[in-house]
């Protein structure tokens, strides 16, 4: 349980819902004073809403936040700033533009009769960064180091300019070379002897179990957890983040069954070595028609950089892609859907929904971009496509006309799959598609997909929650770390593949 | 090959300062070799003294650029400044009130748009640009036309020559020399690069530039006081504003609404050239002298070619932009793909840092301005010689004339004594000032400052041309004073006709005017009818 | 089964996309109905159609034409500040056309060459007219390159051409003003159908324009690509293309507006020629309800409509007799104005009273 005495952060009950999403569910979370406490759970599990609160970039509709054992109200950034919470982002929001010494001291510079004193920045500067046993040219523009180095000198303002009593890191591993991550971790360690309490927030594993003292578990916008690392198995970690179906087996695990007979033996789309350098190790994979295949593995393990392969988003620097036994040369997103390829991406906001167009614009956008710019469908053509979906998918919204910015993420969602169905494909890689959504509509997703698969269209199935994968897929990749690790069979257990994914390089 | 990149790195932020300043040079050296008039020490100084207040001007406009903005109401500010300090004089106001008077109203105007921008978040494009269109309609309602200016002290700071110590004889008051307004301006540069380098004003207003906006949003995560310091920076940039058309008042002489037009854009490719982006967050308020200094020099350059027409100006500067601002893309481009590298490093991707040195040449945005300015420059040559056929029109040896102020009161006088049109002939490149004056009776009187002449024609052919005058059409009332352009050899007109009881009156019509088609014919059939002036004195 | 579209209330007249413009032409119109004696007079003379509305429209014409092609820059959230420039280059296009001789003369000063006869054209006018268009769209594409393939800022990139644009209509003419008396040429700007021709020019453009962007995917793809241009890449929309056809499409518009320009003052000059013009058009669209520097939704009525407003401003204050000079003003304070109304802050309260209303209505 939380205690003022040993916790310097204790946040209670804290609640927190957006238009259709419940993203925290009374979540309790304590920071102990002098730790290094990992906050862990995949996409939509709510981290970066418990963050943002605590950091003051949101509020909390209900819960209490208790600092150094005094109830707070966080305003505002600033506001957590001036009360010893400082963030450091991967974003690293510093300005590259100016130079190490002056991103440390700006707003702070020493003066020398009414002027900044240069030699007097650099030096406490030099003297700032050996606080953290770092030493480097104080002078040359910090957008000319490394993301390690930046996020050192962010690092360093916090402490310093921020006195901050509370640091947290988002992320900050994520573009670290194995190197500067051991770098980082030294520097860490060093604060939380000095009394600062971290909070650090990653999808490696690996690192949580080399430097964190605790780890919080959160799934679904609800709390699973807080434990010892010490004490906890790797794969206890991964069955929490990930969930078990303790659910009974459903329509969908028999339609699953019944649907895995329609797959034909072509293969519809063969992946043949490919791969992105900095992005993806080259792998192989083979599609067949009316087969769904999950792709399964943690955050940052690749399946978007798959999916985005595919899909021709990024051309790859490595092997070749055959579809229906004839080679691919145009790798684009037109070239993709001309022969039959769809991606519905991940991040709905930004790669995806047109905002202010309305939800019939957003439905046949894809579609009429297959057709080029002349061949336009009639107005009455695509109001017809557009109920026809919303109808098919029960997209909640008054009209068609609504401009879909109006509407829940999770309608959203389905217009933008209605979308890429809309084209009629025979590839269909769903990125994330509940990610979200209510549980209901899951389920109508699911099986959706799974009809369209008997119908003979293939589909490749990301997501986060591994039951979900399960259920709907007839064969599941496992990624790993930016490379395909292998394949099982869809009926196999998640403890298997939860086995693959834990097993680590070291 | 690491420290090598470093040490590239390191120096990499002065890269677009220095090619400037080589550029300006080159330029320089060029220009003494091909053309023994610019061998003269005092060449150099003349680009300053002609440019004092476009220096000004880009001083604040460069700290606005820095800031992540841009001020597109500095030339309209300008103007308004020239008319409201003359009208003051006029009116016998205290030359040194009127100065502190006008730099409060910039420092107002600055503040009226920084607020506009931080707070009711209009876009700083359109929100000068209204200010601008503004300040020259607020010029129109102070004085329609011109107002010239008397004031003793400004015509002291106009014609006061600072000789340069060393190369100047000071017993004989001979050399090479500056005028107070250049100092003045240099005094405002140095002041402004202090402000920048030196001040907690000056080190958040590069924090807040560039990045495609999200330093912005990074300075105020830091605590710095973005919204005081947007306000600020634009009551610098009115500042300026109002300073340089204090300077530009003095250096004409006169105040009107068509002064400085167009000189936001001269400014801004100054500032461009000199090497500060205009996304913001970089460059130096140095650049921006050399920036000034090379427009200064095409002009010149291209007068003293004098086979060229003033207009490649224009087209050299606008070629010369695209080079600098591919030059800064791909600045932004090398450091966006080191991080990139660096970060892919560990997870994968091979040392792509030795390609990256060898690429930055070959992008294409460098390629293709280069070609453009290497296209210019042989189409220059081209028409270059195709001009060298000589021809009265094309013997410009010297630097642009200053055109001399019209005799309205002796026009008027003039008209009143009986000419029915008094039509007056300034500039060109034998720098000029005809007026002539055409009487009732035929007789035709024309006065070139050094000679007069006089024609006598028939009562008739008067008659005849006051008619077609009419017929073309121009003799309405939608007639008014016009605008005024920097234009190295036009001539520029004043023309007054009396006719059905009336007199019109067109006056500082020049090269580049928005009269209605027929002016011109009328100006070529007064030409036709006007005696020539035999060769005589300069 | 169609869906439901909702039936006209005063909420949705508030919303409209061209509530703002028609407000502003209405407020006008009315201020000239108050103030002005005689101005929607209308008098049929020699066949033609004369008065002061006429006068708008007729004058309105470069600046709707220019705006029209603006609209779609401005929606990829771009802008084009060379236009003018680019009027300026058609005219002198057109003019060296019509009497090349000009090229090889060298004059006094500048005084202009006078092409005297009216029937006289070194090219057919067809030709001509065709040629310059080339010219225009040429710029329009040199523009569109810069800023699709370059990767260059759009107001940075087209700077460019504006600066250096003028140096280069200057050149083509040789410094020289031409003056045309070719009749065909000068319908164009000058000639009469009833109404004046001009006018049928700015319809037939604006009929094209709307065919070409609605009754197309265009119009839909340039929308998409201002709102979200990751969302357009995800769904194969080609964002390069589409933005290289906005440019050079406004390119077109502007070398229309240049022609027109030229014809109806008879003289290429290139100095003066659509000079500041590109703010007016800029001005129109921003009225009209297209956002400048996001772009997205656009309106092509609206940019029209702005464009009649900005020329019915600029005739009702020559009419109460304020000086062509201080117009200026008049326009700065409109900018600011309609800024403001499209600000968030004035819309949330124009929507929190249109919603009271519409309740009541609701309620009655």
């Amino acid at each position: 349980m939380a205690d003022p005495a040993t916790d310097i952060v204790v946040m209670e009950s804290i609640d927190k819902s957006f238009p259709g999403v419940h993203a925290l569910q009374k979540v309790n979370f304590a920071l102990a004073r002098g730790e290094i406490h990992a906050l862990v759970g995949e996409n939509g599990a709510g981290k970066s809403t418990l963050i943002k609160i605590l950091t003051g970039a949101e509020r909390p509709d209900s819960g209490t936040i208790a600092l150094d054992g005094a109830q707070v109200t966080i305003r505002s950034p600033l506001h957590a700033q001036s009360l010893g919470i400082s963030t450091v982002y991967q974003e690293v929001n510093l300005c590259p533009n100016l130079t190490v010494a002056e991103n440390l001291l700006i707003g702070r510079q020493p003066t020398k009769r009414g002027h900044v004193d240069w030699s007097a920045v650099n030096a406490r500067a030099r003297e700032i960064l050996r606080g953290l046993d770092i030493e480097i040219d104080v002078t040359r523009p910090l957008g000319s180091y490394s993301i390690a180095i930046q996020q050192m000198a962010a690092i360093a303002r916090a402490l310093v300019i921020s006195s901050a009593k509370v640091l947290v890191l988002d992320e900050p591993t994520s573009s670290l070379t194995v190197h500067e991550t051991q770098q980082l971790f030294r520097v860490m360690r060093k604060l939380k002897g000095e009394g600062i309490s971290i909070v650090f927030i990653t999808h490696f594993l690996d690192q949580v179990y080399e430097v964190s003292d605790r780890v919080t578990v959160l799934r679904n916008g609800a709390l699973v957890g807080t434990y010892e690392t010490v004490g906890l198995p790797r794969l206890t970690l991964i069955t929490l983040m990930l969930g078990r179906s303790l659910t009974e087996l459903d329509d969908i695990t028999r339609h699953k069954a019944e649907s895995s007979q329609h797959i034909g033996t072509d293969s519809l789309l063969e992946a043949d070595g490919i791969g992105l350098v900095g992005s993806m190790a080259p792998f192989d994979l083979v599609l067949h028609a009316g087969e769904v295949v999950g792709l399964a593995g943690l955050l940052g393990s690749g399946r978007t950089e798959m999916a985005q392969l595919l899909f021709g988003i990024d051309k790859p620097t490595t092997g070749s892609l055959t579809m229906d036994g004839k080679p691919v040369r145009k790798f684009s997103p037109i070239g993709s859907i001309e022969r039959g390829v769809a991606l519905c991406p991940e991040d709905r906001k930004a790669d995806g929904i047109v905002a202010d167009l309305t939800v019939r614009e957003n439905i046949i956008m894809a579609m009429q971009a297959s057709r080029g710019w002349f061949r336009h469908l009639s107005t009455g053509e695509q109001y017809r496509i557009a109920d026809t979906y919303i109808k098919l998918l029960k997209i909640a919204t008054p009209s068609a006309d609504q401009p879909i910015r109006n509407l829940s993420g999770g309608n959203q969602q389905k217009v933008i799959l209605a979308r890429w169905l809309a084209t009629k494909p025979r590839l269909l890689i769903l990125d994330e598609p509940t990610r979200g959504i209510d549980v209901g509509t899951k389920a109508d997703i699911q099986k959706l997909v799974l009809s369209l698969a008997e119908e003979g269209m293939s589909c490749v199935f990301i997501s986060s929650e591994l039951e979900e994968v399960l259920r709907t897929s007839h064969r599941i990749v496992v990624l790993r770390d930016r490379a395909k690790v292998t394949e099982f069979p869809g009926d196999v257990d998640d403890q298997a593949i939860m086995r693959v994914i834990a097993e680590s390089e070291a | 090959m690491e420290t090598l990149s470093l040490r590239l790195a390191n120096k990499r932020k002065f890269l677009p300062v220095g090619a400037t300043v080589t550029l300006f040079a080159l330029a320089f050296l060029a220009g003494t070799l091909l053309f023994p008039a610019m061998r003269d020490g005092q060449s150099f100084f003349n680009l300053f003294i002609t440019t004092p207040f476009l220096l000004i001007l880009v001083v604040g406009e460069g700290l606005v650029i820095i800031s992540g903005g841009i001020d597109l109401s500095v030339s309209g500010l300008v103007a308004l400044t020239t008319v409201a300090s003359a009208a003051l004089l006029r009116d016998g106001w205290d030359p040194w009130v009127v100065i502190g008077l006008m730099l409060a109203m910039g420092l107002v105007f600055g503040a009226v748009i920084g607020l506009f921008i931080t707070y009711l978040k209009v876009q700083p494009f359109i929100a000068t640009l209204a200010g601008m269109w503004l300040a020259r309609g607020l010029c129109y309602i102070i004085s329609d036309s011109e107002i010239r200016i008397y004031n003793p002290l400004y015509k002291l700071l106009a014609g006061t020559r600072i000789l340069i110590p060393g190369l100047a004889d000071p017993t004989t008051k001979k050399g090479d020399y500056v005028t107070i307004l250049v100092v003045v301006a240099l005094v405002v540069l140095a002041v402004g690069m202090y402000i920048a380098h030196y001040t907690r004003f000056g080190r958040t207003i590069y924090a807040m530039g560039g990045n495609n906006g999200q330093n912005e949003q990074s300075a105020r995560l830091m605590g710095l006081r973005v919204n005081r310091a947007k306000v600020q920076v634009y009551m610098l940039s009115g500042f300026c504003s109002a300073l340089a058309g204090i300077a530009y008042s003095i250096y004409v002489g006169s105040g009107h609404g068509t002064h400085a037009t167009g000189m936001e854009l001269t400014t801004i490719a100054a500032v461009v050239i000199g090497g500060m982006a205009l996304t913001g967050g970089e460059g130096y308020l140095l650049g921006g002298l050399f920036g000034v200094l090379i427009t200064a020099l095409i002009q010149s350059l291209i007068q003293y070619n004098g086979q060229l027409s003033s207009w490649w100006t224009s087209i050299v500067i606008g070629a010369l932009m695209l080079v600098f601002i591919g030059v800064q893309g791909v600045l932004a481009t090398l450091n966006a793909r080191q991080l990139t590298a660096r970060r892919l490093g560990g997870a994968g991707g091979g040392s792509t840092a030795a390609g990256l040195r060898r690429r930055p040449w070959r992008d294409r945005r460098v390629l293709v301005g280069a070609a453009v300015v290497v296209a210019v420059l042989v189409s220059m040559q081209v028409v270059g010689a195709r001009n060298a056929a000589p021809g009265p029109g094309n013997s410009g040896t010297g630097p642009a004339c200053a055109i001399k102020p019209f005799r309205q009161d002796h026009a008027a006088e003039l008209m009143k004594a009986g000419a029915v049109i008094a039509y007056e002939r300034n500039g060109g490149s034998g720098c000029v000032d005809e007026l002539s004056a055409i009487y009732a009776d035929g007789r035709i009187v024309a006065d070139n400052g050094t000679q007069t002449v006089e024609k006598k024609a028939s009562p008739a052919d008067v008659q005849a041309l006051l008619g077609s005058i009419n017929d073309l059409g121009w003799f309405t009332d939608n007639m008014y004073s016009t605008s005024e352009t920097q234009c190295g050899q036009c001539f520029t007109y004043y023309t007054a006709v009396s006719y059905a009881g009336q007199v019109k009156t067109v006056k500082a019509v020049d090269g580049g005017t928005a009269v209605p088609a027929n002016y011109w014919l009328v100006t070529a059939k007064l030409s036709a009818i006007l005696p020539t002036f035999g060769p005589g004195p300069q | 089964m169609k869906t439901l579209r909702p039936s006209i209330n005063l909420g949705r007249v508030v919303e409209s996309r061209l509530f703002v413009p028609v407000l502003a032409l209405s407020v006008i119109l009315l201020f000239d109905l108050v103030f002005v004696r005689g101005f929607f007079n209308l008098e049929m003379k020699d066949g033609h159609l004369y008065g002061s509305l006429i006068d708008i429209l007729r004058n309105s014409a470069p600046t709707v034409v220019l705006a029209i092609g603006m609209t779609l820059v401005i929606a990829t959230g771009g802008v084009d500040l060379s236009v003018g420039a680019i009027m300026a280059i058609a005219g002198s296009v057109a003019c060296i056309l019509i009497d090349p001789r000009i090229v090889g003369l060298n004059l006094q000063g500048n005084i202009t060459a006078v092409v005297g006869d009216p029937t006289y054209s070194f090219a057919p006018i067809p030709v001509v007219i065709l040629l310059s268009l080339l010219a225009a769209v040429a710029c329009g594409l040199w523009n569109g390159l810069l800023v699709s393939f370059g990767r260059i800022q759009p107001m940075v990139a087209t700077l460019i051409l504006m600066i250096a644009g003028r140096g280069i209509a200057q050149l083509i003419t040789n410094s020289i003003k031409i003056i045309i008396f070719n009749d065909s040429f000068a319908y164009i700007g000058n000639g009469f159908i009833v109404l004046p021709f001009s006018l049928f020019i700015v319809v037939a453009l604006f009929v094209g324009a709307w065919l070409l962007t609605r009754r197309t995917a265009i119009g839909l793809f340039v929308e998409s690509v201002g709102i979200s241009f990751r969302a357009s890449l995800y769904s194969g929309i080609n964002e390069k293309m589409i933005k290289l056809f906005a440019y050079a499409f406004c390119g077109f518009c502007a070398g229309v507006a240049g022609l027109i320009s030229v014809s109806s003052i008879r003289t290429s000059d290139a100095n003066q020629i659509g000079l500041y013009t590109e703010l007016d058009a800029i001005l129109a669209v921003v009225i009209g309800g297209t956002l400048l520097g996001t772009g997205g939704r656009f309106s092509l009525l609206g940019s029209v409509i702005g464009g009649l407003v900005i020329q019915a401003t600029q005739t009702s204050m020559y009419a109460i007799g304020v000086a062509a000079s201080a117009i200026t003003a008049v326009k700065a304070v409109m900018v600011i104005s309609v800024i403001l109304l499209y600000s968030q802050q004035v819309q949330d309260l124009v929507r929190k009273g249109a919603g009271r209303l519409g309740r009541k209505q609701a309620a009655a």
